[in-house]
């Protein structure tokens, strides 16, 4: 959860789910479509399909994106889309950030 | 984190976003349309001039040589209205923001090749006697598609593969057939756009849920 305006932003107000790089990044792509199928994902982001696998499980794990597995002729399909939890926890860490900018901007801070 | 490290996330989420949207906005319809428009001007091409070859052109007279220009002009045009209004339909339809931002990227990326083939254009036309007008189609294509490549390093893989076809069939169309300037037109923004289109209509309607 996002800290109020007012107090310092705190380790556990960052979303570690969201935080890891590989997984911000499959959140922030899903977050403007409605659904990507592993392979544009994979070519989108750059990731390999091990690493791909492994952060759509945590996030699937977490309850951020659903993915459906499915066949279009003989070819195995797989696509993502974002659930209204992940949608939620992508804006508070988006939220996050924006506050990290602007009370450092204010105090010159860093925060741990 | 700090405000360096929280600012470079703000940066790279945006991008991502961008990169993604571009994918979600590309419209397949438009190329298809502007593909199919280009084969009805290269066959009004080949009735006007009777001949493959554009440096026929100076055997037309002073009308026909300004039909020419004209309809083609139209085209260019008529491809790029419906090209901004199957994104504008493609963003309502997704209930995504219209982002100025990778519009821009495109536009910028485009312009420069687009302005240096209408120079040259420009000069073939005037010096009509060396028959320069010959290698019009090849230097469109080589300069479309070294624009698309370039709009395509900010997007998804498609539009470069798109590029990169025009550069090889541009570079083919410039060293052995300059003189079938109607067929490279036909070849390349007629059937590379309907390709190109009918690809990307696919895969959109692979991964994205209308």
């Amino acid at each position: 959860m996002s800290a109020p305006m007012n107090e310092p932003i705190k380790p556990g107000d960052i979303d570690g789910v969201i935080h890891e790089r590989a997984r911000l990044s499959i959140v922030s792509a899903l977050a403007v479509t409605a659904q990507l199928s592993f392979n544009e994902l994979k070519s989108m982001l750059g990731l390999t399909d091990g690493n791909l696998s492994v952060h759509a499980r945590t996030l699937e794990e977490a309850g951020y994106i659903v993915v459906e597995k499915s066949f279009q002729g003989r070819r195995p399909h797989t696509a993502m889309r974002l659930t209204p939890r992940g949608r939620k926890a992508f804006a508070r860490y988006l939220e996050t950030l924006r506050q990290i900018v602007e009370q450092g901007s204010r105090k010159g801070q860093d925060f741990p | 984190m700090d405000v360096d490290e929280a600012q470079a996330r703000m940066r790279e989420i945006q991008r991502i976003m961008e990169t993604a949207t571009l994918f979600t906005l590309l419209p397949g319809a438009a190329a298809v349309v502007g593909g199919l428009l280009v084969f009805l001007g290269c066959g009004a091409s080949y009735w006007l001039l009777n001949s493959l070859d554009f440096a026929d052109i100076m055997r037309l007279s002073i009308p026909g040589r300004a039909a020419l220009c004209l309809m083609w002009f139209a085209i260019a045009i008529a491809s790029v209205a419906v090209n901004v209004l199957f994104t504008a339909r493609l963003a309502a339809r997704q209930q995504i923001a219209l982002n100025p931002r990778p519009a821009q990227v495109a536009m910028f990326s485009m312009t420069p090749c687009l302005v240096v083939a209408a120079v040259l254009t420009f000069q073939f036309l005037v010096n009509w006697e060396s028959r320069e007008i010959r290698y019009i189609t090849p230097v469109w294509m080589l300069l479309y598609g070294t624009g698309v490549y370039t709009a395509g390093l900010f997007s998804i893989r498609a539009p470069r593969v798109l590029g990169l076809a025009f550069l090889l069939t541009g570079i083919v169309a410039l060293l052995y057939f300059p003189d079938y300037g109607v067929i490279s037109a036909g070849v390349s923004f007629g059937l590379l756009h309907v390709l190109f289109g009918a690809y990307v209509l696919t895969k959109q309607r692979q991964v994205v849920t209308p």
